[in-house]
């Protein structure tokens, strides 16, 4: 392994001091002068028409400063996926309908939160309730109450791939029997497939929401200057580019006048990527008084009214021969979208791509389809569609392998893909740790002698999962500047969006690590749209693998503009200069060498004032001039993926069904590990998150009301639940990745959820097939047990 | 109706205060809206994720569900006042070191309740201070740093107690 200075070590983060000792500005903690407060009513009805809505007592209250509703808004339309198939649907603001219980009808700004309140309290709604719809199969027969009657895209509007240049124009249709996403792809013949199987195997899984529960709640504050007409926004986010657009288009402010402001960002995991109703009416209200405005959502809405991770009825047939060759399998996805699409049309796809780089399967049906329900809008969360999947075709590995007599380790080997392996889409496997991973915790975990042999209540249980690394999808590319200043130190300006995963503080060892500095002199100007370069930022998945990697390539820009002038300086080479704590030696001679502020110096006086400043930009798979086809899952999809395989070992108290987590061990392909305590930290997050999915976790509803939207109903897990955990590195360096490295923080979780159901299985050997595995599946399933 | 504002008397970091406050806001009100302390965070309201935890009087209380009223001549203590000039707490040390934390927003809040159980408490089992600390969630970091951060400060006070920040 190459000997690095920098990259590998587990040093401090950048943002140490400020999180330490409550200097960190959250949205939560911005304070303008002349701010008004914002709230927003929200429906208390599953679908309703909204008959008259009636805010002239409101609008009396004094103190109220402006109120809003769907009239103001009206044909505004938002969402995660805005494409010529699937334009987006969401109201900013509820306009004649409302569709699920927690959407947004009305908003007040006011001199204080308690007038705001208040005057929520005095807005007059009539619904005319309708027939709701909650669960997606009911939601797809005919005659099921239509949750969308009215015409998709509402007409006139373009969608957004329109705004970026491309050719197709939206069609516009009215969604039949409450189908809002399709995804068929395959490739083989998977009937041929099980045609030539000695044996199959068909089962299906039911995966529920999950929130995120980032434990900063969702927030804006928006200022608006109505003298200069720009909009001046701090937002908890996961990547500034998208979000502007999107305030943007709602509003019709320039992009180039709206200025997303660096501020902390309290976690996300997937949930905080999208644009959301508040942000927008938190920028409308602003401009409507201008006054700057702030609007936090309190914890109950941040269950009802942003979004929930994708529930997924799966069911997976499979194909296999005697020696355990897997020869097909067709899966059959159903998703609970809610009552708008959500990111539903890409994870009906990623539940796909996230498995294919892990098993090589020649015959393969996938198909998928999402269905509008009266619920809350679902989205990504830490591995969109992973852990879904993985949770299912996991559990059904091991059931194989029971069923077949195979030993689990060895049937998933024997099944493995290869490194160099091209996947039937075209993406290259240039690197593929999997295997590593796997052998590695076996070894650690002492499987051979604790699978099966535990003892009654006691089990052991393995599962394999993928993350991908960025992709195609215009015009977010990811963009940094490096400068040279006047003490030879360095500045860092990259886009990235730093909400606990430690992209800035790894981005600033990459630029120490290829310049010859020490991270403390590597200043860092970080997440302002208006000080940093375009940066799609934290949000696909390509954290690393492109945002940070933007920050080496400008690295290794500024580092060719210092050695030129070096090389004109000392009369040497560029090649036979190194550079090294803030100088350039002569390798042979390292005595000789220059500093870097006389290299800054000498370029000013003599190149006409250059002043030494690196460029660097990446864009994730750069032949998709757009993006990838995921309805038909036929192109390119990204450049490189990332492993993991967990082992999980459980005590099952047959008493109360209830599980204990002893130990997770887990074995993770993340490229090159840059800073070795972070990513560190991303594992044992994962692991224990995972825990709570696969255990806990879980958002209810009954009739459409979420039942547990608060940190009281809905556990997560705490100090005193996390098991042993110990994380290998078996990492296989990328030859795209910077350093070789690539993604870590989504690709565990999945693992883990697998690997907990398998235990639990190895423990009790009943099957569940939904998650969590609450005690009462797992005690209910024992006493069934116990019968026959 | 408006209730009449009262005069409370509080220390807070260890300077006493005078103030006129509204009858009905929370000791979190009063930090952050009063006296511009924003470290304490709101997070959930319903007194049970701790990012909102301060020290009263020794204790380790959320001060989302208390009132201004009722730290009226009590002490109160926020991470805001751990620092001392360029000199770190031990335990501030101790996570900065061991990368304790990630989105930061909960730490305010585990810091002072480690800080009131390691003052009671100077050597607490793992156990025990799992247990502690099971009032304060976290979403990012799997517990595990930060809870070898703060045993490191119970079990060897001297690679913090020197050092400045």
């Amino acid at each position: 392994m190459a000997d690095y200075r920098v990259v590998g070590k587990g040093i401090p983060r950048k943002d140490s001091i400020e999180k330490i000792t409550g200097q960190a500005k959250y949205t939560f903690d911005i304070v303008l002068p002349e701010m008004l407060h914002a709230k927003i009513l929200r429906s208390l009805h599953a679908h309703a028409k909204i008959a008259n809505i009636d805010t002239s007592e409101a609008e009396k209250l004094p103190g109220v400063k402006a109120v809003i509703t769907g009239k103001d808004t009206w044909g505004m339309r938002f969402g995660f996926v805005d494409t010529p198939r699937y334009p987006c649907e969401q109201p900013v603001i509820a306009e004649d309908k409302v569709r699920f219980i927690g959407e947004s009808v009305a908003a007040v700004a006011a001199v204080d939160e308690n007038t705001a309140n208040e005057a929520l309290d005095l807005i007059e709604i009539e619904y005319e309730p309708i027939p709701a719809v909650f669960d997606p199969e009911e939601a797809m027969k005919e005659g099921a109450p239509q949750i969308h009657g009215e015409q998709i895209p509402a007409p006139g509007r373009k969608c957004a791939w329109q705004d970026w240049g491309v050719a197709r124009v939206a069609r516009s249709y009215n969604p039949v029997n409450n189908i809002g996403a399709t995804v068929n792809l395959s490739y083989g013949d998977s009937e041929k497939g099980f045609a030539e199987a000695e044996y199959i195997r068909e089962d299906t899984w039911v995966i529920p929401r999950t929130n995120h529960t980032a434990m900063e709640p969702h927030g804006a504050v928006a200022s608006y200057n109505p003298l200069t007409g720009y909009l001046d926004v701090w937002l908890s986010h996961m990547g500034y580019e998208l979000k502007r657009y999107w305030i943007s288009k709602t509003l019709g402010i320039p992009i180039s006048k709206i200025r997303v402001h660096k501020t902390f960002i309290g976690g996300a995991f997937g949930g905080k990527a999208q644009v959301f109703d508040h942000e927008i009416i938190a920028s409308f209200l602003s401009r409507k008084t201008g006054k700057p405005v702030k609007l936090i959502l309190p914890r109950d809405e941040v269950f009802t009214s942003t979004n929930n991770s994708i529930a997924l009825k799966i069911n997976v047939k499979k194909g296999v021969k005697k020696d355990g060759t897997i020869v097909g399998q067709h899966v059959k996805l159903i998703s609970d979208m809610g009552a708008y699409r959500g990111s539903v049309p890409v994870c009906l796809f990623l539940c796909h791509s996230m498995r294919d780089a892990i098993y090589n399967i020649p015959n393969l049906t996938h198909d998928g389809v999402g269905a509008y329900t009266n619920k809350s809008t679902t989205m990504a969360k830490r591995g969109h569609g992973s852990q879904q999947m993985t949770t299912a075709i996991e559990s059904q590995m091991d059931w194989i392998a029971e069923d077949l007599g195979l030993d689990p380790v060895e049937f998933r080997l024997k099944n493995l893909r290869q490194k160099g392996d091209v996947l039937p889409n075209r993406d290259t496997l240039n690197s593929y740790g999997l295997p590593d991973c796997i052998k590695k915790i076996v070894e650690a975990s002492n499987w051979k002698e604790k699978r099966g042999k535990l003892g009654p209540g006691r089990g052991i249980g393995l599962a394999v999962s993928a993350m991908f690394n960025g992709s195609g999808y215009w015009p977010f590319t990811a963009g940094s500047i490096v400068r040279m200043n006047h003490d030879g130190t360095v500045t860092l300006y990259i886009g990235q969006a730093e909400f606990g995963q430690g992209p800035t503080t790894t981005t600033c060892q990459l630029v120490a690590e290829e310049l010859g500095l020490n991270v403390e002199d590597v200043n860092l100007v970080d997440g302002d749209s208006e000080l940093c370069p375009i940066d799609y930022s934290n949000w696909l998945s390509g954290g690393m693998f492109v945002s940070c990697k933007a920050g080496l390539v400008a690295a290794q820009d500024l580092r060719q503009q210092i050695l030129k002038v070096a090389a004109e300086m000392l009369e040497e080479d560029v090649e036979d200069l190194e550079a090294m704590n803030r100088r350039v030696y002569i390798k042979t001679d390292p005595e000789e060498g220059v500093a870097f502020d006389e290299i800054l110096r000498y370029s000013i006086q003599k190149h006409a004032g250059d002043l030494l400043m690196g460029k660097g930009f990446c864009k994730p798979v750069p032949e998709i001039e757009f993006y990838p086809s995921l309805s038909k899952g036929s192109g390119r999809w990204t450049d490189a993926y990332s492993f993991t395989a967990s082992i999980a070992e459980v005590s099952v108290d047959a008493e109360t069904g209830r599980t204990k987590v002893d130990h997770i061990w887990i074995g993770d392909d993340c490229g090159r590990e840059i800073n070795t305590a972070i990513c560190e930290g991303q594992l044992q997050s994962q692991a224990v998150m995972g825990m709570g999915d696969a255990l806990f976790e879980e958002v209810m509803f009954s009739e459409g009301r979420t039942i547990n939207a608060n940190f009281v109903d809905y556990e997560i897990p705490r100090a005193f639940d996390i098991p042993e955990i110990t994380t290998i590195d078996a990492s296989d360096p990328d030859p795209n990745g910077p350093f070789g490295a690539k993604e870590i923080g989504e690709c565990a979780r999945a693992a883990v959820i697998g690997s907990i159901v398998n235990a639990v299985y190895d423990a009790t050997k009943v099957k569940i097939t939904s998650l969590p595995l609450h005690p009462e599946k797992i005690f209910r399933g024992l006493k069934e047990k116990a019968k026959s | 109706m408006e209730l009449a504002k009262k005069l409370i008397k509080v220390a807070v970091n260890g300077e006493s205060r005078e103030l006129w406050i509204k009858q009905n806001i929370t000791l979190l009100d009063l930090l952050r809206d009063y006296l511009g302390l924003t470290g304490a965070k709101l997070a959930c309201i319903s007194n049970s994720c701790g990012a909102c935890t301060v020290i009263v009087d020794d204790m380790a209380v959320k001060s989302c569900s208390v009132l201004a009223m009722q730290v009226d001549g009590k002490e109160v203590f926020t991470v805001e006042g751990l620092a001392k000039g360029k000199k770190l707490h031990p335990l501030q040390q101790a996570f900065i070191e061991h990368v304790a934390f990630q989105c930061g927003f909960c730490t305010p809040g585990k810091l002072m309740s480690a800080k009131a159980l390691l003052d009671e408490n100077p050597n607490p089992t793992e156990e025990e201070l799992r247990r502690d600390m099971e009032g304060n969630l976290c979403r990012c970091t799997g517990y595990k740093k930060y809870i070898e951060a703060i045993m490191d400060v119970a079990q060897h006070p001297e690679k913090y107690s020197a050092k400045e920040g």
